[in-house]
C-alpha cells in the first residue's frame, strides 16, 4: 500500500511542480514588466497597474482560481443566448459565444501567474527603489545610457536585495499551490484525499507533508547558496 | 575667450532660487576652489554642469562650443546630453562606486561601453590610472574591502578615465575620517602638477589655499567673491567672506 500511495502522490506532485514551474518562468518577467509599470512616469499605467496589482493582492488567490476558472464559461453562455444586432459588436458576442468551460490546469496556471506576478512586481519595486540615487547618477556622469546603468549598474544590486524577499515568497508559491485542489486539479493533496474518500486512510493526507518539505528543503538551499555566491560584495 | 565659460547660471527648485545668477570663466590647466557654507548652492553648481540638474538659465562653453544654452534645454536629446556630460567628470562626496565591481572594473566599465578601445587598451589604461593614485596593489578589489580614502581614489581614477576636460569634486573629503584625507587631497596635487582643470568644492581652507589659483566664494546662490588665494585669504573685500574665513579657522582650531 506504501508504494501504491507514494507512486499515486508522486503523480499528483507532478501538477504541483508544472504549477510551480509554470508560474515561476512567466511570472519572474512578467512581474518585471509590472513594476515598471508601477513606477512609470506617466501617471495613467502607473495608476492602472497599481489598482491591478491592488485587486490581486487583496483578494484570495482561492477566488481567482474559481474567477479565471468559470467565469470564461459563464460569458460564453451568455454571448449564446444574447441577441444583439450591432455589426461590430455582433462579431464580438459571436466570438465569445465560442468561450467554454476553461480546462482546469490552464485556470490554475492562468491564476497563479497573475497573482505572483503582482507579489513579484513589487518585490522587484521595493529592489529598484531602494538602490542609492548615487549610483544612477555615476553611471550618468560616465556617459552611460539609461540600459546601460540598469543592466551593468543596477541590476546585480537589486538581484542582491531581493533574493531574501523573493525566496520567501518562492516558498510560499509551493505550499499555494495546494489551492487548485478547489477546481479539481490532480496535485498531491488531491490525490491523498483519494485514498482517505476510498480506502478511510487519513495518512497519505499526512504523508503529503513530506513532499512539500522535501522540495522547499531543496529550494531553501539553492537560495541560500546564491546568497552565499552574491556575498563577495555588499551594497 | 577662456577653456571654460561659465555664463549666469540659475537653478531654481519649484519657487526656491538656489543658484541666482553665476558666471565665472576657468583656463585650460587652471584650478578652481569653490568654497561658501552649507546650502549656498555649490553642489547644485556642480551638479548643472555636469548635467545632473538641468540649469534654468544660462550657457555652459567648453573650448569654444557651447554645450549647455538654457534657452534650448528642452530640445537636447539624451545622446547630446551624453556627449556634452563627457567634457566634465564628477567625484562624488559619497564616492558612489559600483559595489559588485573590482577597483579595477570600476575604472574599466565605462570606457568598455563606450567602447574607447581595445580591452587591452582600456585595461592597461584603467591600470595606469589605478598606479597613478597610488592603488596598483588593490586592483582587484571590491569596494567594501577598501577604506574611504581608497574609495575615493578609485573614484578619482574612474572619473579620469574618460579623459573629461574639467574634473569636479564636491567636498571629496567630507565623508572620510580625518587620517584619510591626506591620501585624497595628495592625489588631487598630483592632479594638478600635470596640468588638469578642476573645479573643487572643499571645506579644506588649507588645501584650497595651496592647490587652487583662483578662488570662488559662495553664499545664497551667488559668488561673493572671486579671487586668488591671497586675495581671498590675506584680503577678503567682502565682510561675508572675512566673516566666513573667521569661523571656519576656528572651526579648524577645535
Ligand atoms: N533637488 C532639490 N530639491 C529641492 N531643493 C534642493 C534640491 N537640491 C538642493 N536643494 C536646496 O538647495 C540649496 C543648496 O543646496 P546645495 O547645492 O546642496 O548646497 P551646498 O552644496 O552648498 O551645501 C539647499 O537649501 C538645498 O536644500
Ligand atoms: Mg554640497
Amino acid at each position: 500500500m506504501f508504494w501504491t500511495v507514494t507512486l499515486s502522490l508522486l503523480e499528483g506532485f507532478v501538477n504541483t511542480l508544472k504549477i510551480f514551474g509554470m508560474t515561476l518562468l512567466v511570472a519572474l518577467p512578467l512581474g518585471l514588466v509590472l513594476s515598471f509599470g508601477s513606477m512609470s512616469r506617466f501617471a495613467p499605467i502607473r495608476f492602472i497597474v497599481k489598482i491591478f496589482v491592488w485587486i490581486i493582492r487583496g483578494t484570495p488567490l482561492m477566488l481567482q482560481l474559481f474567477v479565471i476558472y468559470y467565469v470564461p464559461g459563464l460569458v460564453g453562455i451568455w454571448a449564446q443566448s444574447a441577441q444583439i444586432d450591432i455589426p461590430v459588436i455582433n462579431l464580438l458576442v459571436e466570438w465569445l459565444s465560442t468561450w467554454t468551460i476553461m480546462d482546469r490546469l490552464a485556470a490554475a496556471f492562468i491564476a497563479f501567474i497573475i497573482n505572483y506576478s503582482c507579489y513579484f512586481s513589487e518585490i522587484y519595486r521595493g529592489g529598484i527603489e531602494s538602490i542609492p540615487r548615487g549610483q544612477y547618477e555615476a553611471g550618468q556622469v560616465l556617459g552611460m545610457t539609461k540600459s546601460q546603468i540598469f543592466f551593468k549598474v543596477v541590476l546585480l544590486q537589486v538581484i542582491k536585495r531581493i533574493v531574501p524577499p523573493m525566496s520567501n515568497e518562492i516558498i510560499t508559491l509551493v505550499k499555494d499551490t495546494a489551492l487548485v485542489n478547489t477546481i479539481s486539479v490532480y496535485e498531491v493533496i488531491w490525490n491523498a484525499q483519494r485514498f482517505t474518500k476510498t480506502d478511510g486512510l487519513l495518512w497519505p493526507l499526512f504523508y503529503t507533508g513530506v513532499f512539500y518539505l522535501a522540495f522547499n528543503g531543496l529550494l531553501t538551499l539553492l537560495f541560500g547558496y546564491i546568497e552565499k555566491k552574491m556575498n563577495y560584495f555588499r551594497s | 575667450m577662456a577653456f571654460l565659460e561659465v555664463k549666469n547660471i540659475k537653478k531654481s527648485f519649484g519657487k526656491t532660487e538656489v543658484i541666482r545668477d553665476i558666471s565665472f570663466s576657468l583656463e585650460k590647466g587652471e584650478v578652481l576652489a569653490i568654497i561658501g557654507s552649507s546650502g549656498s548652492g555649490k553642489t547644485t553648481l556642480l551638479r548643472c554642469l555636469n548635467f545632473l540638474e538641468t540649469a534654468n538659465g544660462g550657457e555652459i562653453i567648453v573650448d569654444g562650443e557651447t554645450i549647455f544654452d538654457a534657452e534650448r534645454a528642452k530640445k537636447y536629446t539624451d545622446a547630446e546630453k551624453r556627449k556634452a556630460r563627457l567634457r566634465f567628470g564628477l567625484i562624488f562626496q559619497q564616492f558612489n562606486l559600483f559595489p559588485q565591481y573590482t577597483a579595477l572594473k570600476n575604472v574599466m566599465l565605462a570606457q568598455e561601453l563606450l567602447k574607447t578601445g581595445t580591452k587591452q587598451e582600456i585595461e592597461a589604461k584603467s591600470r595606469d590610472l589605478l598606479d597613478m593614485v597610488g592603488l596598483s596593489d588593490r586592483l582587484n578589489n571590491y569596494p567594501c574591502q577598501l577604506s574611504g580614502g581608497q574609495q575615493q581614489r578609485v573614484a578619482i581614477a574612474r572619473a579620469l578615465a574618460l579623459s573629461p576636460d574639467i574634473l569636479c569634486f564636491d567636498e571629496p573629503t567630507s565623508a572620510l575620517d580625518p587620517e584619510l584625507t591626506g591620501e585624497v587631497l595628495k592625489a588631487i596635487k598630483a592632479l594638478k602638477n600635470s596640468d588638469r582643470t578642476m573645479i573643487i568644492v572643499t571645506h579644506e581652507m588649507n588645501f584650497a589655499k595651496h592647490v587652487a589659483d583662483k578662488i570662488i566664494y559662495m553664499a545664497d546662490g551667488i559668488i561673493e567673491e572671486m579671487g586668488t588665494p591671497e586675495e581671498i585669504f590675506e584680503n577678503p573685500k567682502s565682510e561675508k567672506t572675512a566673516a566666513f574665513l573667521q569661523s571656519s579657522k576656528e572651526n579648524d582650531g577645535v
